[in-house]
């Protein structure tokens, strides 16, 4: 029988098999270049990981998505390996971001949760000129900073728009550690280097061994069968001013 | 249904898997800077040998990009849709007065980028 462990603000989570406490919780929302909708997706075939649970909410759009003939909520979490990974198949509506943070941050406490790690694109200008696209950190406490072990750089200045922003900020209120890792990508093509080299990072930073050649090898079919999921993205993102993120913050220090 | 092409200063939001011309409609950006227009279009399964430009109208670009194969909605894991595509396709207007004749592309990484001056 499915368990409803949060239903605050109108957000159900609804975990279908046990999540183990202590996890490392992997977002993979759909945001720029699809970067971490691709790399949190390619981590759960990778490791063979099993659905164990779904987020609902009356704000996301009356919708299933099937596979292998059954019928999948567009939000879901698997887990193995110590990690649980959320990912997305739906775009996030602005309504639904914060709701979503306040309930996964609150959701994550309750597990005990070991990281909250989550996976975006940051995106560049010049992208197709960049053979190795470079990953960004922002860190919910400095403490997390040795974590990185030099697979990514930290971010000190600058504007996070989206759930990623919203969720790296209650994880630091509610003392849940938090690392959003953001790779240089494009804006609004599907970009499966940029989540490769995101996925580079993780395999540092958990010390696992994903293998990310798969990946990269299928590039062309993944942004293909990725080209409708970024239109939508892309839609959503102009809504909630996401190009804010190139804006300098007036304040500094 | 009109034949003529459509013009989109944005991806169609519809659907851009056109069935019976077997075109797929690609995902573009337009960058208007001070001097120049840079559109910028996604082509995955294109060499560039086969990328055409062309502009229909004195405020629009096609594109036309035939793919190094046939895609199908099988091959995508889609059994309930059919269809065959073997381009891509895209009209796109400029925002601005550009001079088209002395536009420059590059394709790197199956991107295409179209730098256009802009008409001062």
């Amino acid at each position: 029988m499915p368990n409803n462990l949060s239903a605050k603000d109108g957000l159900r989570i609804i975990e279908t098999a046990s999540i183990p406490k202590g996890a490392v919780v992997i977002n993979g929302l759909p945001d720029v270049g699809l970067v971490g909708l691709l790399a949190a997706s390619h981590i759960i075939s990778s490791l063979n990981l099993q659905e164990v649970g779904a987020i609902e909410s009356d704000l996301l759009p009356p919708m299933i998505v099937l596979h292998g003939g059954l019928p999948k909520a567009p939000m879901r979490i698997f887990s193995g390996h110590g990690l649980a990974i959320l990912i997305s198949e739906t775009v996030i509506p602005s309504s639904l971001i914060r709701p979503l943070a306040n309930g996964l941050v609150d959701w994550a406490r309750s597990k005990s949760t070991k990281l909250m790690l989550s996976l975006g694109g940051m995106a560049v200008a010049n992208r197709q000129d960049i053979e190795s696209p470079k990953v960004f950190a922002a860190l919910s406490s400095k403490d997390l900073e040795s974590m990185l072990r030099g697979s990514a750089e930290v971010l000190e200045e600058g504007y996070i728009v989206g759930a990623y922003g919203l969720l790296l900020s209650r994880c630091c209120e509610a003392s849940v550690p938090a690392i959003t890792l953001l790779t240089q990508s494009h804006y609004n093509y599907p970009d499966p280097e940029a989540a490769g080299a995101a996925l580079n990072a993780v395999n540092v930073i958990l010390g696992l061994k994903v293998d990310v050649s798969d990946l990269l090898k299928r590039g062309e079919e993944i942004r293909l069968r990725s080209k409708d999921m970024m239109h939508r993205t892309h839609e959503e993102m102009s809504k909630m001013n996401k190009s804010h993120e190139y804006d300098l913050p007036p304040l500094y220090g | 249904m009109s034949s003529e092409p459509r013009i989109d200063t944005s991806p169609s939001h519809v659907s851009g898997w056109n069935a019976a011309t077997a075109c797929i409609q690609p995902l573009y950006n337009l960058f208007v800077a001070a001097g120049e227009v840079v559109l910028t279009v996604d082509l995955p399964y294109v060499d560039q040998k086969r990328v055409k430009l062309s502009c229909p109208t004195k405020d629009s670009f096609e594109i036309l990009a035939e793919t190094t194969r046939k895609i199908t909605f099988k091959d995508l894991g889609l059994k309930h849709r059919h269809g065959e595509f073997t381009c891509y396709h895209a009209i796109v207007r400029m925002p601005v007065p550009v001079d088209e004749k002395r536009a420059t592309k590059k394709f790197k990484r199956g991107l295409l980028e179209v730098h256009i001056p802009r008409v001062k």
